[in-house]
């Protein structure tokens, strides 16, 4: 299981997975924008969504849970 | 036996010794410098003994370097006055004949039978390692447990080398649980995780000690015998393929830093995973050793921040003082803002990058590839702060904040008059207005703060070549923990 956090405070610009999607070590699961960047935010982890906490719109502080990949 | 062992390997076997072959620990101090040296080079330059420590000469890629290493099989390796002499005397011979010197770190700290003579003796490692900094390069390789004065040994060196089994730490998971009541094992106080991630202690971590001893090889190569930079031999690679199309896209920079270097996988990147918004490379470019420093937009979007500036300032000061050129690639939109930079320090620990880069003699090329805002402009190797030659890409951006932020502090009043619907539409042909008279590399380069723009197919050679024009230089500093 791994837990993917965001590591600066951000707004959540695209969000390009749901829960139960199987992703590859990686794959992009959110795109966060933040001092006027886009910054992906990758799977470190092959597995599935089992959680995914934010949705487009949403500001996300440091060490936020984004998602869980089981 | 040497880590490298490919003549070793083609050697017919040696003749089984008699009576009865006694495999050799591999723990044996002596074992650990012959893997570390070329086959056959090393010399003692102390006796065996139980003093807990063995010193030599030896040779790695045919240069000479001293060693030594804790025994681990008398006490733990723990260090007593006469094991401290050891290592003072290798210290007192590196320096003498300006010979890299790499430690081989087991040892549970000083002898506590001793008392006040281990102290003693550790304090004057303390000071022998102190009185090296900048004039020998120092590495350390943690093989065992260091901890205590095994700890702070490796600390005071150049660059530290964590090998899986290795733990680094003050006081070990005993004495933490009696104090503050927390329960933790060995590896997560002071093994490979916390401390390439999260305290910064090592350097570089190996799956193994085999790994460990050749990474220090290949350190020592570098520091030791850096080689001279041949502009003429530099092909062309086209660097920019890596840019994502969409310039507020973040992307990883490895790639550039690898097509720049010589032979990627000969370079060594120092803490990569401890502030990774920062990549701090060495690698041989144009046949010489050179130190990479390079923004990473993939993480934190490539922003400064206080860590990041700290091992950046370490990393410019050790280059500095053993004459290592740099190269300085800039994509950073600025110093990261929040409570938490603030009260952390950003300010004390940024001013010590301004501080390194200002300081630094040794040739210092900047490459600013997409854009470079404010600060964090500054503090990466700028004109003002004695660059030896800064070069952008034709797409990069030089300003004091992005455009958008920059019409909304000037434009404040305009801005407020207008209605809400219309007010990002004025933002942006204000923005665009603006980067016009400020932004643009042109700008910059009219002004004297770029000396040149060039293509990024045609940076290796422009960067070699500013190198090679470069006078050589080296600080004369020592190069602190920063």
């Amino acid at each position: 299981m791994a837990e993917v956090r965001a590591e600066m405070v951000a707004n959540v610009w695209k969000v390009l997975v749901s829960e139960g999607d199987q992703v590859e070590d990686g794959d992009t699961l959110v795109i966060l924008e933040s001092m006027k960047m886009e910054i992906p935010v990758l799977a470190e982890d092959s597995g599935t969504i089992s959680t995914l906490k934010v949705a487009e719109g949403d500001v996300i502080q440091e060490g936020d849970l984004i998602a869980v990949i089981e | 036996m040497t880590v490298v062992d490919s003549r070793s390997a083609t050697q017919a076997p040696e003749p089984a010794p008699s009576p009865e072959p006694v495999a050799p620990d591999p723990r044996d101090p002596r074992v650990r410098l012959e893997a570390l040296f070329d086959e056959g080079s090393l010399r003692l330059l102390t006796e065996e003994d139980t003093s807990g420590a063995l010193a030599g000469v030896g040779r790695i890629e045919g240069i000479p370097v001293v060693a030594f290493a804790s025994d681990p099989r008398v006490q733990g390796g723990a260090m007593g006055s006469e094991g401290c002499e050891h290592i003072v005397h290798a210290y007192d011979h590196a320096v003498r004949e300006r010979l890299p010197i790499i430690g081989l770190w087991h040892s549970g700290g000083a002898r506590l039978a001793e008392g006040a003579a281990s102290l003693h003796g550790v304090g004057r490692i303390f000071a022998a390692m102190t009185k090296a900094s900048g004039v020998v390069p120092q590495i350390s390789v943690v093989l065992g447990a260091a901890a205590g004065g095994a700890a702070y040994g490796p600390a005071l060196t150049d660059i530290v080398i964590l090998s899986e089994g290795g733990r680094i730490f003050v006081t070990g998971p005993d004495v933490v649980r009696s104090v503050t009541g927390e329960d933790v094992d060995m590896a997560s106080l002071g093994g490979p995780e916390p401390h390439s991630k999260r305290s910064g202690v090592v350097h570089v971590v190996a799956k193994d000690d085999t790994e460990a001893l050749l990474k220090a090889r290949r350190l020592a190569s570098l520091l030791g015998h850096q080689g001279r930079m041949r502009p003429e031999e530099v092909e062309e690679v086209d660097l920019g393929g890596v840019l994502p199309d969409n310039p507020r896209r973040a992307y990883d920079v490895h790639p550039i830093i690898n097509k720049l270097l010589d032979d990627p996988a000969e370079a060594i990147e120092l803490h990569p995973k401890w502030a990774p918004n920062i990549v701090t490379t060495l690698g041989r470019f144009g046949g010489r050793t050179v130190g990479v420093i390079a923004n990473n937009p993939m993480r934190l979007g490539g922003c400064l921040d206080s860590t990041s500036a700290e091992k950046a300032a370490r990393f410019v000061r050790m280059c500095d003082a053993f004459g290592v050129p740099l190269v300085v690639i800039v994509d950073v939109p600025g110093y990261l803002p929040g409570v938490g930079q603030e009260h952390d320090g950003v300010v004390r620990r940024g001013a010590k990058l301004l501080h390194a880069f200002a300081e630094a003699v040794v040739p210092r090329v900047t490459l600013v590839t997409r854009k470079s805002i404010g600060g964090a402009y500054i503090a990466m190797n700028s004109r003002a702060l004695g660059a030896t030659r800064v070069f952008a890409w034709p797409t990069a951006e030089i300003a004091v904040m992005g455009a958008v932020a920059a019409v909304r502090v000037l434009h404040r009043r305009k801005l407020a008059a207008v209605p809400e619907e219309e007010r990002h539409a004025l933002e942006l042909q204000l923005a665009a207005e603006h980067e016009k008279i400020s932004g643009g590399v042109q700008r910059a380069q009219d002004l004297g703060v770029i000396d040149e723009i060039i293509e990024p197919a045609k940076t290796r050679r422009a960067i070699a070549q500013a190198i090679a024009e470069a006078t050589p230089a080296r600080g004369a500093h020592g190069s602190i923990p920063l």
